[in-house]
């Protein structure tokens, strides 16, 4: 990587750091960043901009944008990009750990923090670091948050430590952490992914699951974690922390968990495409008489082991000339956005294992139907395409899985142990 | 200081400061020391004095007891492009290498790339190299990815030193991926391309190690581990291995669709790059890829090109289900790309045919317009691959008739009309409402239609006899395309001559089509496999076309390497026309694999006044099949001159055994390219100018054959066959184009008779008095157009012609042009290797012997003779 430029959303550059010549230097920030800025303001939002954008002169830039800023990296050689995308990512999230919220403001008031940091993560064109514990070891953290955080975690961080370079074998945690109260939580999230077909046939359907911790243990502990069916899951990614040997052999995972929360796995589901295997079941149908279309969307809750189906939302996106519309349901709220395309959502606060009939009803009307009457509809009239479904499950796992045992061994108190499990919907969608 | 560096970021000038700032370098303050260098990296690159008054406090630096202060000093005067201050570095440097704290080590690995990046000899002199070889035995693992890091980066840039691992290393970096963080990791893997497994068991061992790696976060680890994996499957031997490791691949890939769309994006070109050469890989996925109805259109098309590679005959009929939806949604390129799809499946999978023909025929019926015209131009192919089957649906076809307005959809219905003259009662009079509009049409239709017409008249000679004599005057009289002009005089001249021979040429039968997605050709694949996960892999070039210097990569030669080999061309299905009375202006038209769009296609024509043509039978018994096509990778472009040097870093301490030269430019090379040269042959009306040279050329038709292109024959002088011409051009989708039996040309003629005024000539003797039957002999004695080079059918397995070259007086392309931006820019960048490597040689004879050593093996590693002394093991 060439440089690497901060710009605010209107691509303006707040701050840059170099790791080439001075002509590329010249090059990137008299030429390429004035050119992407343009090529920005030529998009109609910022989201449509491709990810990487060949610049003048043989350099790709590759940007990513986070809440109002958008961190760009140039290169000008094979560099492959998604490892550029995978630090601008990295960058952020360290300088969110330092300076807090991300703005033009508190970008200009930490210049110095980020640069150091900058410098951190990057010399001479290749990544060296970005886990912020390591960091943490190289770059004083700003007074402020300086403060809390040595109240929080109770690590010292004086300007003069020394540099912790992997010197331990746990770079990832500090030794000698005391916490007056001794406790561990492991977090069970899992999101469903899936694509229905209008009779409720499923067409795709899989499981995502992370599993997030928080520590606050005392001293060196090891942790050993069994799960009960950790051969459902095909493609699991670990925190390094994480001994693969023992993973490998016996399918149990041991740690030694870094201070604080951390993301200990993500692991990936393959589930039966059986309609009976779904928490939930969504049917929608679409049709039309006269001049009236209707849409109807039908939810009824599946197994989920008794447990109730909450903030469950049903976003309709209508065509773009649709008008005069009118919702109907029984249960729940609904709304109907006027944006373009005009959007109805639904939300139901919670459903009940044993609720059925419930039922969402939208009629509307479409602009210059009437003119084309009887012909072909055009192209850009295709109706109602896709519905997508939210809800969240609290206590229950789609995939499964629940955690056996955790056990605590080299040190000698009793942490407390509590684990949760969620299950939302992620991408849910419903054709028609 | 704070301010100082505050205003400095803000743009304003502080370099006045200058002094007063250096002087706070003697501030033992750890955080003021990382500001004054700040400050010292903005401003003393570009003014020498600062740099000089600041070298004394660097000097101070480098001895800190902090090794945080040592490592920031070297730091930061590798940023400093300044005499004083790297003359200052080198010595420190040396120490830092060796310093106790890896911390410092690692920051001075970097350093060395930096001091490298302003002068390469110094690094050189002084051993810098060395150095870092031995930090990769280092036992810290950060130290080590840094040194191997800075290590790729310098055999990356550096035009004479390329970087060699041994096994031995391999297995130590292997070793210290374990305690690397997610970025040494990289590097590590990254280092891990350098290594030439000498046999099996080696690359074995090696993916059994890495494969565990691929289940990391971050997704740059994850495609950098499919990377070496499938660099190091292509020295595995057995294939009954790669299996359960194609396997293993899959799950990690259908991760990272979970991401963010870009790297969704990024992950399906490279799936599908992976697909083309190991299809089974992501077997059973093929769920994952189903689009989302919010997915970005360029997820969604990448998606649908996985998809159908992932099509068998078991799940044909849930694509077909999921294709259709597609059908129905709203993005117009989209639901062509689906639609398209859904006749690509039909071709791909026969079984599967008759379900996929009423799918489209009920899109059909949809009526909205651009879906009718793409369901109209997969038809066509589908007429095409199962002739005589689906007849009964062209009535409904034609129902549409009035809203085609696309040029690519006109085609094909003309094309199905005139296919299917003699079955359709009034095909005279719906060719005879497209031939109103003639003059308007683009090129492709008038193409279409012209052929169409002649077909119709040949089947129902009442029916056409009233267009044929219009459509002839005006393809010949009023359109400004040369391609249509020279169809329409050879049609009229066959029909004028001999019905029978043009009943032959016209009605000939048609190869058949195969409905591959996007493929590559076999070099540009393997070497855009080695790059699996960067911008070429995703943007389908090579990357020395777009970045400066890049350097190529290639399959390291080794015992155990099994490369993908290419199908020959399908010489024995093509019929051969035996009213054709043999004759040197032997049309050898380059066989399209059809379908196979990415292609160079090269036309080549042989001709008997080619000056080299004695050399060519000193070898011409060697036919295509035996000559390396992958002698354009061997060459690497930089690599050629004749002064390059290879430095064998690894080999200089590590007992490796550098007669295993992993380059080869060899005479075999040269051997390759003059096979092909014999069996394809050019004949080109600028070929004088080019044959003089012979490097180009010789090197072109050598890519001819390395694509997959050329006919490979028995020899120079293939008899002409007009047929293989006629299905040739039948494969890309047009009609036939017959040459006709003459007597044989002079180079003289080829170069007199194609100037504008003996065409000029040959339109006056065609255009009197036209008698269809007649068999009045137009006195010529020379050949009509030699025909014109061919192009591949378009991209999508669509048969549409896109850049139709010819061999015409009206100013022409010398060699066939390519079809797309890529693949153009890959012929160049080949060419000019070809340049490069065969410039290098006298006489392609002294290269014989050679090969008969090296045909054992896939590849000539022959890096003897010629050349010689352009590449050392050091």
């Amino acid at each position: 990587m060439d440089s690497l430029f901060i710009l605010n959303a209107s691509g303006a550059a707040l701050l840059e750091k170099h790791w080439c010549d001075d002509r590329a230097i010249r090059r990137a920030s008299l030429v390429v960043v004035p050119a992407f800025a343009r090529y920005l303001a030529s998009v109609e939002a910022a989201a449509d901009a491709e990810p990487m954008w060949s610049g003048p002169q043989g350099t790709v830039c590759i940007h990513i944008q986070r809440q109002e800023l958008i961190y760009l990296g140039i290169v000008s050689r094979e560099v492959p990009p998604l490892e550029v995308l995978e630090l601008l990512e990295g960058v952020v999230q360290a300088l969110g750990e330092y300076v807090g919220r991300l703005s033009e403001l508190t970008i200009k008031e930490n210049f110095v923090t980020v640069y150091q940091l900058l410098s951190e993560m990057v010399d001479s064109g290749a990544m060296v670091t970005t886990d912020t514990a390591v960091l943490r070891g190289l770059v004083p953290v700003p007074n402020l948050v300086n403060r809390v955080l040595e109240n929080v975690s109770g690590i010292g961080i004086g300007p003069e430590r020394r540099p912790n370079v992997n010197t331990s074998a746990t770079p990832w945690r500090a030794q000698g952490i005391r916490h007056s109260t001794n406790e561990f939580y492991v977090d069970i999230a899992e999101r469903i992914d899936a694509i229905i077909a209008a009779s409720g046939a499923v067409v795709a359907y899989d499981v995502n699951g992370e599993i997030s911790c928080k520590s606050r243990l005392t001293g060196m502990p090891e942790l050993v974690l069994t799960l009960n069916r950790p051969e459902i899951m095909d493609d699991v990614v670990f925190h390094p922390c994480v001994r693969r040997r023992a993973w490998d052999a016996e399918r149990t995972i041991g740690f030694v968990p870094p201070d604080g929360p951390f993301k200990l796995a993500s692991f990936h589901v393959a589930m039966e495409t059986s309609p009976r295997s779904l928490p939930l079941h969504v049917r929608a149908q679409a049709s039309r008489s006269g001049g009236t279309h209707t849409v109807e969307i039908a939810v009824d809750p599946g197994q989920c082991h008794g447990r109730p189906i909450e903030k469950l939302g049903v976003r309709v996106p209508l065509p773009l000339q649709a008008y005069n519309i009118g919702v109907q349901c029984k249960t729940g709220a609904h709304k109907v956005t006027n944006a373009r395309p005009p959007q109805v959502e639904w939300t139901v606060k919670s459903v009940r294992p044993g609720d059925r009939g419930l039922r969402l009803s939208i009629q509307y009307h479409m602009h210059g139907e009437a003119a084309a009457a009887g012909g072909a509809p055009p192209a850009e009239q295709q109706g109602v395409a896709a519905a997508f479904v939210d809800f969240e499950i609290a206590g229950y796992s789609a995939a499964s899985i629940k955690v056996d045992a955790l056990r605590l061994l080299r040190e000698s108190y009793k942490p407390f142990k509590g684990v949760r499990y969620v299950t939302k919907a992620g991408s849910f969608q419903v054709r028609f | 200081m704070k301010k100082v560096v505050a205003n400095m970021t803000m743009g304003n000038d502080m370099s006045p400061l200058y002094r007063e700032v250096i002087a706070c370098m003697g501030v033992p303050d750890l955080e003021v020391k990382k500001m004054v260098y700040l400050f010292l990296i903005n401003y003393a690159r570009a003014r020498a004095e600062i740099a000089s008054h600041a070298a004394a406090g660097f000097e101070d630096d480098v001895n800190d007891a902090n090794p945080l202060i040592r490592a920031m000093a070297i730091r930061t005067m590798g940023y400093i492009y300044v005499e004083r201050v790297v003359e200052g570095l080198i010595d420190p440097l040396r120490h830092c290498l060796r310093d106790r704290d890896p911390y410092v080590r690692k920051t001075a690995a970097m350093a060395v790339l930096k001091l490298y990046m302003f002068d390469r000899s110094l690094v050189e002199e002084e051993r810098f190299l060395d150095m870092l070889k031995d930090l990769l035995a280092d036992s810290n693992p950060s130290v080590v990815a840094n040194a191997v890091a800075a290590l790729t980066e310098v055999s990356e840039r550096s035009p004479h030193i390329k970087l060699k691992l041994n096994m031995k290393i391999a297995g130590k970096l292997v070793t210290a991926l374990n305690e690397c963080n997610e970025w040494g990791q990289i590097y590590i893997i990254e280092a891990l391309m350098y290594v030439t497994p000498q046999n099996s068991d080696d690359a074995e061992t090696l993916i059994e190690r890495i494969l565990p790696r691929l289940q990391h976060g971050n997704s740059g680890v994850v495609l950098a581990c499919v990377k070496i994996i499938a660099y190091m499957m292509n020295y595995v031997a057995q294939a009954d291995v790669l299996e359960p490791i194609l396997r293993k691949l899959s799950p990690p890939l259908v991760t990272l669709l979970n991401s963010g769309p870009e790297v969704q994006f990024i992950t399906l070109r490279n799936i599908q790059l992976l697909l083309q050469r190991w299809p089974t890989v992501l077997q059973n996925q093929l769920r994952a890829f189903f689009c989302k109805y919010d997915d970005p259109i360029y997820v969604k098309l990448a998606k649908l090109e996985v998809i159908l590679a992932l099509t068998t005959e078991e799940n044909a009929r849930v694509v077909l289900a999921e294709l259709t939806e597609y059908a129905a949604e709203i993005d117009v390129d989209f639901v062509r790309k689906a639609v398209r799809s859904i006749g690509r499946i039909a071709i791909k999978i026969e079984l599967a045919a008759d379900r996929c023909v009423r799918a489209l025929l009920d899109l059909i019926q949809t009526k909205v317009n651009y879906v009718v015209q793409e369901a109209i131009v997969v038809l066509r192919d589908i007429f095409r691959k199962y002739p005589n089957r689906y007849e009964s649906t062209i009535g409904a076809l034609c129902d549409n008739l009035d809203t085609l307005d696309e040029p690519e959809a006109r085609a094909a219905m003309i094309w199905i009309i005139g296919q299917y003259a003699d079955r359709i009662d009034n095909s005279d009079r719906v060719l005879g409402r497209f031939l109103e509009t003639f003059l308007d049409d683009p090129a492709e239709v008038q193409l279409a239609l012209l052929t169409a017409i002649v077909k119709l008249f040949i089947k129902r000679p009442t029916a056409g006899q009233d267009l044929v004599p219009k459509v002839l005057k005006w393809a010949t009289e009023s359109v400004d395309s040369p391609d249509i002009r020279d169809r329409g005089f050879i049609y009229w001249r066959l029909l004028s001559t001999d019905p029978e021979m043009a009943r032959t040429v016209v009605l000939s039968e048609k190869p058949e089509i195969t409905a591959e997605g996007e493929r590559l050709d076999a070099p540009l694949l393997e070497e855009l496999l080695l790059q699996i996960g960067t911008l070429s892999s995703i943007h389908r070039k090579l990357p020395s076309t777009f970045i400066p210097f890049a350097k190529k990569r290639v399959l390291g030669a080794s015992p155990a390497l099994t490369r993908l080999t290419i199908a020959p061309p399908p010489v024995s299905r093509l019929p051969r026309c035996s009213t054709v009375p043999p004759g040197p202006p032997a049309a050898t038209p380059g066989s399209a694999p059809p379908a196979a769009d990415a292609q160079p296609p090269a036309t080549a024509r042989s001709s008997s006044a080619h000056p080299s043509s004695t050399m060519l039978d000193a070898i011409g018994g060697a036919g295509a099949g035996q000559s390396n096509p992958y002698i354009s990778d061997v060459t690497p472009g930089p690599m050629a001159n004749n002064d390059a040097v290879l430095i064998d870093l690894m080999s200089m301490d590590y007992d490796e055994d550098p007669s295993q030269g992993d380059m080869a430019i060899g005479s075999g090379g040269m051997y390759g390219f003059n096979a092909n040269f014999g069996t394809s042959g050019m004949n080109l009306a600028g070929f004088d100018v080019l044959s003089a040279g012979s490097g180009t050329s010789a090197g072109r038709s050598g890519h001819a054959a390395s694509s997959g292109w050329a006919i490979g024959g028995g020899g120079g002088g293939a008899a002409p066959d007009s047929q293989t011409l006629n299905n040739a051009f039948d494969a890309a989708g047009l009609d036939a184009l017959g040459s006709i039996p003459t007597s044989p040309p002079s180079a003289s003629w080829l170069a007199g008779s194609r100037s504008p005024a003996a065409a000029a000539d040959l339109v006056r003797q065609f255009t009197p008095p036209y008698e269809p039957m007649a068999s009045r002999s137009a006195p010529l004695s020379a050949p009509a157009a030699p025909g014109r080079s061919m192009t591949a059918p378009a991209a999508n397995g669509g048969a549409q012609p896109m850049a139709a070259t010819s061999a015409s007086p009206f100013g022409m392309p010398l060699f066939p042009q390519t079809l797309s931006p890529e693949s153009s820019a890959f012929g160049a960048a080949h060419s000019a290797d070809y340049l490069h490597s065969s410039s290098a040689f006298t006489t392609p004879t002294s290269a014989h012997p050679l090969l008969g050593s090296a045909s054992g093996s896939e590849f000539v590693s022959a890096p003897t003779t010629a050349s010689s002394g352009s590449l050392l093991g050091l």
